[in-house]
């Protein structure tokens, strides 16, 4: 009885704790469940609480972008404030890589193909460029001035053209066509080099900027300021809505010294008067100010086509073109000058005394120097220094230059610095690009250069403006408006001034004076007394104009020596100023494989009466 | 036992942070899904309509399985198990493919995702086995069978692939063998065998993709386009929060997308981002009291079987909610599980409704309180 009180007190206490045991388990579920909670709260604080403010600016570096708003660009007129470059409202066919799934890619190329009327592969490249690059986001654009029709087509069918976006975005038109191209230049795509050096300065990898022309010179007031537009965007770059602006500021408008009217008779005639010839330029500028009223260079070309992804393939035919029409040969040209460089000659000699207005030297059509025949034009016979300019007689010009017997000629570093004092080494600093200097020998020159010494026959060819001397059409043009004025050697310049946007002139008309070249005044009268004879009853008699007095000069000058025979090829020259008395514009006018007389004169002669008969009564 | 008095003794608290959560859910669903349209709220495209209503229907079930006695369910309990074997085997054979892995089962109704269901039907199984061997529990034939019965859904749920799921089947055994009694000499001995054989699993027995989540775990930049991206956002969404959150359907990282999965399994970074840690501290409460409700069932049950069903519905909600907070503050790596009451997800919900319900049942049927006995 006892024990079996016992016992069952035992297995009640066994079973007892057997229920503790099971009970501590479940607590043990209940701590494990506060644990798990601390644990939670306790990462959850780290995270909200003490790194909040880090997580808060990747979540602000999330949504917010900071896009960059267009200014708009300058308008460039002409000095008669006709428009010469606009914007233009446009659309454009745009991919945004990252939303053009990849493997729609080939399907959707192939659409527009079909719509656009493009190769496929220009757009494939053009999409694949921006996915090397990573830059996923930005539109991509296929073809700039989308007809309208096309713009339909695309926006109509745009769920079947992922990633495709038509945008609206101004390009730049150039109403006047292609007679101003060489001087506005155009407008191209940034390139990956411009960009990693311009980016600094709010540009996109999408923006367009001038790459030639005053559209390069000019890019920096013409732009204006981009604005900044802080925008939410969703995770694919959709703006949501916009949180702040800094307004843009409109780029300045360029007014040009170029006068459209006379830009374009200039154009037409140069290009009926060089014939076969592959090249010819023509320049007339203002002798007071320095102010270029006329700049061809041709041949010229389309200046709409860049920009325009679709039209690559023309850009490349012109980029490969033989006739190399984008080069300016206006400025970057650089040809012996001939005849029209005896004015400089003749003014040295004037102003060192090698020559007076009476020295008198007879051409008997050929002297010779240790054997070599030197030629004149003609056997011309006792001439003054007036005749001998008339007439462009070259063994006049050898004495000058050279000396012949006991004539002592200037030489060619008397003969050089006068050829630089006028302008004809450095470069003009016109404000367009590309431009190059001239050459201008003297015995150093041809030491350094051949590792010949200077001969007397040296002098001859540089005295008529032949051998190693080599000039632009720009430059001779600045050395005739100094011949007029007085002997001022001013900067030339296509623009005029720049406006902004709010009606400041920012770039105020400035006449800018390089230097005075060191000849009396007596002298330069001498000299444009010889070019009013020449035009009147020289050489020069084709660039005559009814009821104007035109003084002027021709020039022919070899450049290389037809294959078995004695002829010379030549360019044609013509160097001249109007009116006589009172010079108001000095022209040059130049045509490859050309001769002076009868292409550059005649030339200069209709553009000189353009100018009296059409631009200037205005 | 008469019916009213089980009725009295219906978990009211319970169900009450049910709702609470369930209502939770639904803002957080409203907020995950919003675009600015408020009528598409009234149709049945909405994530947040489809959750109150299965919500609604969920509670129905509850309050069915609460009436039935639940030594019914384990005395189904053979037929369960083999109707989970069959829906998970027919998931594998003829399931909907969802990024490569098989979880779901076309219904006319609605989807099915056995794995969900086969929760709650482990949890009953498992307690039905160890309540039969209370008195054996200390053998290690007792733990191996245990073993066996929750090892051949878990492997089923594997193959899917679904790691997440059965790593729930493996927590509701190791909750429940705690529960029961299991000599901690068996945890410690099965410890040590899953540690040693550990990197084994990690290279042969894991997928690709489930090998590189937890690699992006330990770096998420090294992918931050790809896989690593979403770690990456829960993590800025949650941070950026801050104290008191960014404001309902103020969330720059939900509402703008950043965030992404924010309907299931990330929408506790939705939380975190818009209420903050004073919203997410809101939902530990609502949880902690549901698990403690459920634990309470289990110290009050008559007998063994309740005891253990009770506990293994606790740990399986604990283990949930623990695994998705988880993933989503990283403190561990990406596994499909959702935030139960709170994910869109109708099966998670019905599944978790109706372990809840077992769970009533078992509150109803509780031994006489102390003050009975000594009256």
């Amino acid at each position: 009885m006892f024990l079996a009180r016992r016992q069952r007190w035992q297995v009640k206490r066994k079973k007892q704790d057997e229920g503790h045991a099971l009970r501590r388990r479940l607590v043990l579920l209940r701590l494990l469940t506060v644990l798990a909670f601390v644990v939670l709260a306790g990462q959850l604080w780290r995270l909200q609480i003490v790194e909040g403010s880090r997580y808060q600016q990747k979540a602000e570096a999330n949504r917010l972008r900071l896009l960059p708003l267009p200014p708009q660009r300058g308008v460039i007129y002409d000095r008669n404030h006709t428009i010469l470059a606009r914007n233009a409202p446009s659309f454009t066919a745009a991919v945004v890589p990252a939303d053009l799934p990849e493997d729609q890619q080939p399907a959707v190329v192939a659409r527009l193909e079909a719509i656009l009327g493009m190769p496929g592969e220009t757009i494939t490249r053009l999409i694949d460029e921006r996915r090397t690059q990573r830059l996923l986001f930005a539109p991509v654009p296929i073809k700039t001035d989308l007809p309208r029709e096309q713009a339909f087509i695309l926006e109509e069918h745009h769920t079947e053209l992922p990633g495709v976006s038509v945008l609206a975005e101004p390009i730049r038109a150039y109403p006047e066509g292609d007679e101003v191209a060489h001087v506005l230049g155009f407008l191209g795509r940034i390139s990956a080099e411009e960009y990693a050096t311009l980016k600094d300065q709010g540009y996109t990898i999408n923006d367009t900027l001038g790459k030639m022309g005053v559209e390069y010179t000019y890019e920096g007031l013409l732009r204006g300021t981009p604005g900044v537009e802080q925008v939410e965007v969703d995770v694919n770059g959709r703006r949501v809505q916009a949180l702040s602006t800094r307004p843009t500021t409109p780029g300045a408008n360029l007014v040009l010294s170029i006068d459209l009217d006379l830009q374009r008779a200039a154009t037409q005639i140069l290009r009926q008067g060089m014939g076969i010839s592959k090249f010819a330029a023509a320049v007339v500028m203002d002798v007071r100010t320095g102010e270029v009223l006329a700049l061809v260079s041709l041949p010229t070309y389309d200046n709409t086509m860049f920009g325009s992804p679709a039209r690559a393939a023309e850009v490349q035919a012109l980029l490969t073109d033989p006739a190399r029409p984008m080069l300016n040969y206006a400025v970057s040209g650089r040809y012996p000058p001939g005849s029209i460089f005896k004015l400089i000659t003749g003014t040295a000699a004037l102003q060192e005394g090698v020559a007076t207005p009476a020295t008198r030297i007879f051409s008997p059509g050929v002297i010779y120097v240790s054997g070599w025949p030197f030629y004149d034009w003609a056997a011309l016979g006792s001439l003054d220094f007036q005749r001998a300019i008339t007439m462009s007689s070259n063994v006049y010009f050898y004495y000058l230059a050279g000396g012949y017997g006991n004539f002592v000629g200037l030489g060619p570093d008397r003969l050089a610095r006068y050829a630089r004092e006028y302008g004809l080494e450095e470069v003009t600093g016109i404000d367009l690009p590309g431009e190059v200097g001239g050459i201008v020998p003297d015995s150093q020159w041809k030491l350094a250069t051949t590792g010949e010494a200077w001969l007397q026959g040296d002098s001859y060819n540089f005295g008529i403006g032949q051998g190693f001397l080599a000039v632009t059409p720009l430059q001779m043009a600045r050395a005739a408006a100094a011949i007029a004025n007085g002997g001022e050697v001013l900067v030339p310049r296509v623009v005029r001034e720049a406006v902004d946007h709010q009606g400041n002139v920012v770039l105020p008309l400035e006449r800018r004076v390089v230097r005075r070249v060191n000849v009396s005044a007596e002298h330069l009268r001498t000299i444009r007394e010889a070019m009013r004879q020449a035009a009147a009853s020289g050489t020069g008699t084709l660039a005559q104009v009814p009821g104007v007095t035109v003084a002027g000069k021709t020039g022919t000058a070899e450049f290389s020596k037809l294959a078995g025979s004695r002829e010379h090829l030549t360019h044609g020259w013509f160097l001249g100023f109007a009116p006589f008395d009172n010079p108001e514009v000095a022209i040059v006018t130049f045509v490859e494989r050309g001769r002076g007389a009868q292409d550059a004169a005649p030339i200069a002669g209709k553009i000189l009466r353009s100018y009296f008969e059409q631009v200037r009564p205005r | 036992m008469r019916e009213g008095q089980a009725w009295r003794n219906f978990d009211g608290v319970l169900v009450c942070a049910v709702a609470a959560l369930v209502a939770y859910g639904a803002a957080m669903l409203y907020s995950a899904s919003y675009a600015g349209e408020v009528a598409f709220f009234w149709t049945m495209d909405s994530p947040v309509t489809r959750h109150l209503l299965y919500a609604l229907v969920g509670l129905g079930l509850l309050v069915l399985v609460a009436r039935l006695d639940y030594h019914v369910y384990s005395y189904w309990s053979p037929a369960i198990y083999l109707a989970l074997l069959l829906l998970l085997g027919a998931v594998l054979v003829a399931g909907e493919s969802i990024y490569g892995a098989r979880r779901w089962l076309d219904s006319p109704l609605i989807p099915i995702q056995p794995s969900e269901l086969a929760k709650t039907g482990v949890i009953i199984v498992l307690a039905q086995y160890f309540a039969a061997r209370q008195a054996n529990i200390k053998s290690p034939r007792t733990t191996l069978g245990s073993l066996v019965l929750a090892g051949l859904p878990l492997a089923l749920v594997f193959l899917q692939p679904d790691l997440g799921s059965a790593m729930i089947f493996a927590a509701i055994w190791g909750g429940m063998a705690l529960a029961a009694g299991t000599p901690l000499l068996h945890f410690a001995v099965l410890g040590s065998l899953a540690v040693a054989t550990l990197p084994l699993a990690f290279t042969h027995l894991l997928k690709d993709y489930q090998r590189d989540r937890l690699l992006l775990f330990l770096n998420p930049a090294q992918d931050p386009l790809g896989d690593g991206y979403n770690i990456i956002q829960s993590e800025i969404s949650i941070g950026s929060g801050g104290l008191l959150g960014k404001g309902f359907l103020n969330g720059t990282q939900t509402q703008l997308h950043y965030l992404r999965i924010q309907k299931t399994d990330f929408i506790f970074s939705v939380i975190g981002e818009e209420l903050g840690f004073v919203g997410a501290l809101l939902l530990f409460i609502l949880f902690a009291v549901l698990i403690f409700r459920v634990l309470r069932s289990s110290s009050v049950a008559p007998d063994s079987l309740g005891r253990l069903i009770a506990s293994g519905v606790a740990v399986a909600l604990l283990f949930q909610v623990f695994i998705n907070i988880g993933v989503n503050i990283r403190l561990l790596p990406v596994t499909g599980i959702p935030l139960p009451f709170i994910s869109a997800g109708g099966s998670s919900l019905m599944s978790t409704m109706l372990a809840l319900g077992v769970v009533q049942s078992v509150a109803m049927r509780r031994k006489p309180r102390h003050r009975f006995e000594s009256a």
